[in-house]
């Protein structure tokens, strides 16, 4: 027994000493403190988009719940256009609205697009999609992709779909989702054509001015193949903080090294001119447009009319325009005169390049994004700027441009095909961390 | 798994953009305006560039005559037809054209004895295009005369006028106008001399007038 007994002493100790042995940190005495409630905070990267004096469309606001608006309001509006005549112009404003910079901005042509305007069943077969009116036209085959949130599905269009319609018939299959109204619909592989693209004319239906004829009174106008998205020319000239940078249009880079867009401008004058004085300057309303140096002015007043020229580059938004000093050969009233830039006409009048058509098929999601850097000085801009457009009141935050659209008056051909429709398009614009 | 991670730090550096925002501007629209003519001859049937038949590109050739080989003309006697030109499009017409593509003669319908002469020569029809107000009141002579007024008969006058403004290159100017929605009045005269030949008994001038309003 006591043999027993000091055997199992022995063992007892011989466990002491081999676990003190094996632990050379144990302490008798501790500390230890604990940092707790730690949390980590995403930023946000938002954005909004307004169109003149409009209602800011947010991004927080996308009903298809993917930061992914697509229904802001429309780029620009112009009605009772002609030929050869000023336009018009819309000025659109980007807003980074999140916490975080954006590194970058990017603009494009959406796919011909719609959003549902029901929901789908996820029981049973889908051969139809009920959709707001669609912008664009689709061929048959193209596909079709849904997209809410992380859900997203693609059918094939069983047949071709014309701009403005209501519903897109598809090869029948079962949602995987039930997609609702809101959800993004797009064509993903349109804007290949001017007749597969997002720009589509339709019939006027609607008269210019009251009583007068309409698209729908007339049998020689046509929208086969959309012709006048075909003709009608586009130009989106940035100017934020009073710099100016060519994005789209006559004058894009690499045509004006001074950031002009070929831009007509048709403003009324603000000081009268006064027959026999010399001018030396023009006082004008806004421009609504861009002047380059050496243009030719016209100021019109009922039968009378004088061309001056212009003495240096004038942009977007001057109130004043330098010229050659002339002597007036009539007075030219503030309430009466018109003021126009015939070079610039000129310039758009022969122009079949800057079209929308070629817009969409040139700058699209699959092809030629517009990656817009922010401007350094007028016609620059800074590839190698980390940011294009701050986080929300920090720094350049909101980038503004002016959107035109021309309708060209080429020489020795008429138009009047082009009568009485309505050319029908979008822009897309995008942010990145 | 030493080699994937580095290929994805590599890959992920600067190109991929973990958070975006985007929306578009739908439904932009530009809608062109219209230029359409409403031509009206005296109390008839108006006639529209855009609709009718043989209508085609916003020409209408078929509208109606201005005068009639029914109506026999005598020398000295002159032949009056209003024309109501009405810019019926949205858009106001910047300038405003008239021309005669030609002028031949042919013998009046039913006449026993055509003498063999040419009105549309030297020597034929005196012709005029007279602006008025809405009730009839001269307001400009545009041919032959070029002035404010009453337009008055002038030897050889449809002569010329057929063979100087017969294309819509040297077609009568007629102005600017109308705006959209707008009406011009016209009247157009027409006589043969006082003196006429007797070689003009039982002709006629077969002619067409081309309105012509450019935007």
């Amino acid at each position: 027994m006591d043999k027993l007994k000091t055997t199992l002493v022995l063992m007892i100790a011989a466990g002491a000493v081999a676990l003190f042995a094996g632990n050379g940190t144990w302490a008798s005495f501790s500390a230890e403190t604990t940092n707790a409630g730690g949390s980590v905070s995403s930023g946000t990267l938002t954005m909004s988009n307004t169109v003149n004096a409009g209602t800011a469309c947010l991004t927080i606001n996308a009903p298809a719940g993917v930061n992914n608006n697509p229904s802001c309001a429309a780029p620009i509006t112009l009605t009772n256009v002609a030929p050869g005549v000023f336009g018009g112009t819309s000025q659109i404003q980007v807003t980074n609205t999140g916490s975080l910079d954006a590194s970058k901005l990017t603009l494009w042509a959406p796919f011909p697009n719609a959003t549902l305007n029901g929901t789908l069943s996820t029981i049973g077969t889908t051969t139809s999609l009920p959709i707001t009116p669609l912008e664009g036209s689709i061929a048959n085959t193209n596909p079709i992709t849904l997209t809410y949130g992380a859900h997203t599905q693609t059918f094939a269009a069983n047949g071709a779909t014309a701009g403005g319609a209501t519903s897109i018939s598809v090869t029948g299959q079962t949602a995987n989702f039930a997609y609702p109204t809101g959800t993004i619909v797009s064509s993903t592989s349109g804007d290949t054509s001017s007749a597969n693209s997002d720009c589509y004319d339709a019939i006027g239906t609607v008269a210019g001015t009251a009583g007068a004829t309409k698209g729908t009174d007339l049998n020689f106008n046509t929208t086969s193949g959309n012709p006048m998205c075909a003709t009608l020319l586009l130009s989106i000239q940035e100017t934020t903080n009073g710099q100016y940078y060519c994005w789209v249009g006559k004058g894009s880079s690499p045509e004006s090294a001074t950031g002009q867009c070929a831009m007509p401008i048709s403003v009324g004058l603000t000081t009268q001119i006064t027959n026999l004085a010399t001018v030396t300057q023009l006082n004008v309303a806004p421009l609504n447009g861009n002047i380059a140096s050496g243009d030719s002015i016209v100021v019109r007043n009922g039968s009378a009319s004088q061309t001056f020229s212009a003495s240096s580059n004038v942009f977007f938004g001057a109130t004043t325009i330098p010229v050659t000093s002339v002597t007036a050969n009539a007075t030219y009233p503030t309430s009466t005169s018109s003021v126009t830039d015939s070079t610039t006409l000129g310039t758009l009048n022969s122009d079949n390049v800057d079209t929308i058509a070629n817009f969409n098929t040139l700058h699209n999601f699959n092809l030629g994004k517009i990656p817009m850097a922010p401007i350094s000085s007028n016609g620059n801009v800074d590839l190698l700027s980390p940011i294009a457009l701050s986080h929300f009141n920090t720094g350049t935050f909101t980038r503004t441009f002016q959107i035109g659209v021309y309708f060209p008056n080429p020489n020795g051909s008429t138009q009047n095909t082009m009568q009485g429709l309505v050319s029908n398009f979008g822009l897309t614009w995008h942010i990145d961390q | 798994m030493m080699a994937i991670g580095g290929l994805s730090f590599v890959t992920a550096t600067g190109t991929f953009a973990l958070l975006t925002s985007q929306e578009a501007n739908r439904g932009g629209s530009i809608s062109s305006g219209t230029l359409t003519m409403n031509n009206t001859v005296n109390a008839g049937t108006t006639c529209f560039s855009y609709t009718g038949a043989g209508t085609s590109g916003n020409v209408n050739p078929a509208c109606l005559a201005l005068f009639s080989s029914a109506s026999q003309n005598y020398p000295g006697t002159p032949a009056t037809a209003t024309v109501t030109i009405k810019n019926s499009g949205s858009l106001p017409a910047s300038d405003l054209g008239l021309y005669m593509a030609s002028c031949t003669v042919a013998a009046t319908p039913g006449a026993p004895t055509p003498g063999g002469g040419d009105p549309c020569a030297v020597g034929g029809a005196q012709f005029y295009v007279l602006e008025t107000d809405s009730v009839g009141n001269p307001t400009y002579c545009w041919y032959p005369d070029d002035a404010a007024g009453a337009c008055s008969f002038i030897a050889d006058t449809l002569n010329t006028f057929a063979g100087n403004l017969n294309t819509i290159a040297n077609a009568l100017d007629l102005g600017a106008g109308p705006v959209a929605g707008a009406t011009r009045y016209f009247k157009i005269g027409m006589q043969l001399p006082t003196n006429a030949s007797n070689t003009l008994q039982g002709e006629e001038a077969l002619f067409a007038l081309t309105w012509h309003m450019t935007g």
